[in-house]
């Protein structure tokens, strides 16, 4: 992975592991990066409603999946 | 506490410290002792883990997976995609400070100290009630797997995971040989 090209590349693989892994690691990288904007949401004074409008999902969603971290 | 660990068994706490270091994780979960066991070849857990079809590869991955961090294969993967990992960690840490995307990332802490969890305490807690219930005189690894199956903590989740029978387990470990 030396340059850009090779990046292109590999991006454009047909090769379903290499596909199949970046997808899920981006995945990751998203849960990751929603999680702490969230907590910072919440941190801020953010309500459940706001913060799921923001994510284009239900308020229980969000509320579900993050009110015991907070 | 530590003086009754067989050598295997503090062998295997240390080992949980690195490898929630090289994990990127803050803490010495009672997971990380699961995969020290596991990967403490020879060991009466050790064995007792590989018959029960779980080998320290896949503990790895399962804890990885259930920590929901980033690691060094993410970094790779989201590499392919031209996305850099650790730019976008920089990014995040100018404004939520170290660490804040959960980084797998491994930290390097040299000499630094990693707090247990509670459930890793507990586990090693439970450990020696365990030896104590089966009139051991020592802790082995064999003690410290029965009392994280006790504990049902990440550890014990990890197995349940991978679909191994705790009751089974149990049986071998509290009939097997000390090491």
């Amino acid at each position: 992975m030396t340059d850009a090209k090779d990046l292109a590349e590999s991006a454009a693989s047909a090769d379903p592991r290499t596909g199949l892994r970046a997808a899920l690691a981006l995945r990751r990288l998203a849960d990751s990066l929603e999680r702490l904007q969230v907590v910072n949401a919440r941190r801020q004074g953010w309500a459940w409603q706001e913060i799921a409008d923001a994510l284009e999902v239900s308020r229980q969603a969000v509320h579900k999946k993050y009110s015991k971290e907070m | 506490m530590f003086e009754r660990f067989t050598k295997p068994a503090r062998d295997a706490v240390t080992a949980a410290q690195t490898y929630a270091a090289e994990l990127g994780h803050d803490r010495i979960g009672d997971d990380h002792l699961l995969l020290a066991v596991g990967s403490s070849t020879g060991s009466s857990a050790a064995r007792a883990l590989a018959d029960a079809g779980v080998d320290a590869a896949g503990l790895r991955a399962e804890i990885e997976r259930a920590h929901g961090r980033l690691g060094n294969d993410d970094a790779d993967a989201l590499s392919t995609l031209g996305i850099d990992l650790d730019a976008v960690r920089s990014k995040v840490e100018e404004t939520f400070g170290a660490g804040a995307l959960g980084s797998g990332k491994p930290r390097r802490r040299f000499g630094g100290h990693i707090p247990f969890t509670k459930d890793a305490k507990k586990t090693l807690e439970l450990s020696l009630r365990e030896a104590i219930r089966l009139g051991d005189r020592s802790i082995g690894t064999e003690h410290i797997l029965l009392g994280l199956l006790r504990t049902e903590g990440q550890g014990h989740a990890a197995l349940r995971a991978l679909g191994v029978d705790a009751a089974a387990l149990r049986r071998v470990l509290e009939h097997g040989e000390a090491a």
